[in-house]
């Protein structure tokens, strides 16, 4: 509001940049990308890796989707992975033992299958979600607490459900393997970095990214997350709202159990394991404050993006994958660093 | 001058823990009538606020609006029926912006399907937001803006300017000229003026006692959660309302005609 013209310091000058975050994103990711396509003499800009990053986010962007929102209310989900093993267990366990199919139903036979796969994975979410509910807004724990009982609930159940062994069912691969139009020459056009899977993942981020920035649903989140008294004294139902957030989350995650049960061609019990350390990584270098109020679905998106391109990177130039956990350690205290830096320099 | 009682509690109470916040306070509030709350710091001021508002269900008591005996279970209600409040510490969800937090929990939606689903309609809630506030005309900011960019005049004006927009039976005014400048107060005060014009009932709690003297009809003095004093401003000066604070006084000259 004041147009005074000041001299901007460098120091400034960065501040402001780093205070346009998803610009700041986006030049982390292109950094990152052309680091390891230096360090893998090249191979790293090919199609195929872009494809295998674009699956992997695939199986992680759902998660961080449900943290964000969870994040920008001022709460925390610690059970998303645990609800993502369990969903894909049950839904495998539905189609294997309930029903006797197996491996042998593959193509589009199996898709009626997948269809009961992806209720029963989204039920059992809701299910997980709706546990969360009630222990945070009736018995009043909090939701690190909450979740975190749930995860144990959850991962447990997995393993007795499966009897902790994947459970083979009837899939497509198709869904899952990058998509080729007939007819176009991959070199000219190449569609083969996305799946039928990972545009219906991405139409689902897209949808629920326009519920949170757009519509009453993301308002109240924002409001409860920003001041919880002055969303109450607006006459918003807080606990009402809350709710509605950790079931979307579970559903989500169950959504994303399906993703599993479709790229691993069953329900495998570790399958979400230590995967809620990466949605909240996302989520916080996205750019969402863990104080709640602060968030942008853009900066997950490109935050998951980040984390799925660090992992590839690593492993194709050779670095063992137990480093994984310390880089994304590093990775969100980086991002909280840069967030505190943000705040000094003011912008939201 | 005064119309019909609007408002009334009676006899409510309200603890927490083991602090007795309220006990036993009783206050009505006539349409067109400012009726001014005063007290000590921790005198109960703000618990009676919450109570009025429907943010604290009192522990005892009753609440009647137009002679009709109510019981808020939650701020929502309070808000329907036509009573809106400032509240001391901050009503504003700072990581929003003005508009949204002009039309929080009254929002305007897109016309159509969209709309169904609760799409927004931003731009008309950032434009009748800017109107709303310039028709109270205190320190207006960009609609805009998120209210973690504003001073705290600014943010004061916000929470002052969705009261009135919405207001249409109570106004409960929780230490509104907080953060304010001198002109800016006096400009508070006409808002106030203004409201009791239109046949609301204002009720207005403040430190500064001149302000409470100009502008109120009627004085509520709470000492310790008790009402110590109910009596037409007419009958206190500046140092009997101080006495009656503090309790170095219990009576007024005008009590004993
Ligand atoms: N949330 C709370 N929990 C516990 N005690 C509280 C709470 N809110 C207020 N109190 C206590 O209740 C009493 C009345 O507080 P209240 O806020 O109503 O006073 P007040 O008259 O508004 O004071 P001030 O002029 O300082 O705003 C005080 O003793 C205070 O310490
Ligand atoms: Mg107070």
């Amino acid at each position: 509001m004041v147009d005074s013209k000041q001299s901007v310091t460098v120091k400034e000058r960065i501040q402001g940049f780093v205070g346009n975050q998803t610009a700041l994103l986006i030049l982390v990711l292109f950094i990152l990308s052309g680091v390891f396509t230096a360090l893998s003499g090249g191979s790293f800009l090919s199609t195929s890796v872009g494809s295998t990053i674009l699956t992997d986010w695939g199986s992680y962007i759902l998660l961080a989707v449900a943290e964000t929102i969870v994040v920008i209310s001022g709460g925390i989900d610690l059970s998303v992975g645990a609800t993502l093993s369990l969903s894909t267990v049950t839904a495998g366990w539905v189609l294997v033992n309930g029903l006797h199919l197996d491996a042998s139903i593959t193509g589009p036979a199996a898709w009626p299958y997948l269809l009961l796969a992806l209720l029963v994975a989204v039920l059992t979410g809701l299910a997980v979600g709706a546990i969360n509910a009630v222990l945070i807004n009736i018995f009043k724990i909090v939701p690190f607490i909450a979740t975190l009982a749930t995860f144990g609930a959850a991962a447990g159940m997995a393993i007795i459900v499966s009897g902790g062994m994947p459970l083979q069912g009837p899939n497509d691969f198709g869904l899952i393997n990058p998509l080729r139009i007939p007819g176009i020459d991959p070199k000219i056009f190449d569609t083969g970095l996305f799946s039928p899977l990972i545009i219906l993942m991405a139409l689902v981020t897209v949808v629920v990214g326009l519920f949170l920035h757009k519509a009453r649903f993301g308002l109240y989140t924002f409001a409860i997350g920003s001041n919880t008294f002055a969303a109450r004294a607006a006459g918003i139902s807080v606990a009402r709202h809350t709710s509605k957030i950790y079931l979307l989350a579970g559903a989500l995650s169950g959504v994303a159990g399906f993703y599993a049960y479709v790229r691993l061609g069953g329900g495998s019990p570790s399958s979400g394991t230590g995967m809620e350390l990466y949605a909240i990584a996302a989520t916080v270098i996205g750019g969402a404050s863990l104080m709640g109020g602060v968030g942008r679905m853009w900066g997950t998106v490109i935050g998951t993006l980040i984390l799925i391109t660090v992992q590839s990177g690593l492993l194709m130039i050779g670095v063992a994958t137990d480093w994984k956990q310390i880089v994304v350690a590093v990775l969100i205290a980086g991002a909280v660093a840069v967030q505190t830096l943000q705040k000094k320099n003011g912008a939201r | 001058m005064t119309g019909k009682v609007i408002y009334e509690v009676k006899d409510v109470s309200k603890r927490y823990g083991s602090v007795v916040a309220l006990d036993g306070a009783s206050l009505r509030l006539h349409a067109g009538e400012v009726v001014g709350l005063v007290g000590d710091n921790g005198a109960g001021k703000s618990t009676l606020v919450k109570v009025l508002s429907g943010a604290h269900d009192p522990d005892g008591g009753h609440i009647y609006l137009d002679g009709e005996e109510v019981r808020w279970h939650s701020p929502r209600q309070a808000l329907e029926a036509g009573i809106e409040t400032l509240y001391q510490e901050s009503g504003l969800a700072p990581h929003l912006t003005v508009s949204q937090n002009v039309f929080l929990g009254r929002e305007k939606f897109v016309k159509g399907f969209l709309g169904k689903l609760g799409f927004l309609a931003r731009k008309t809630m950032e434009d009748e937001a800017h109107r709303d506030l310039e028709a109270v005309g205190i320190a207006v900011p960009a609609s805009n803006r998120s209210v973690s960019q504003l001073s705290g005049g600014q943010r004061q004006a916000v929470a002052i300017g969705r009261a009135v927009a919405w207001a249409r039976k109570v106004i409960i005014l929780d230490e509104p000229t907080n953060h304010l400048g001198a002109r800016q107060a006096g400009e508070v005060l006409e808002v106030i003026k203004a409201a009791k014009k239109k046949g609301l009932g204002v009720i207005f709690i403040s430190h500064t006692l001149p302000h409470v003297l100009e502008v109120t009809d009627r004085i509520v003095v709470l000492r310790l959660g008790k009402i110590v004093k109910d009596a037409p401003t007419a009958h206190f000066n500046g140092d009997t309302l101080v006495g009656m604070i503090t309790g170095t006084i219990t009576t007024l000259a005008a009590d004993k005609e």
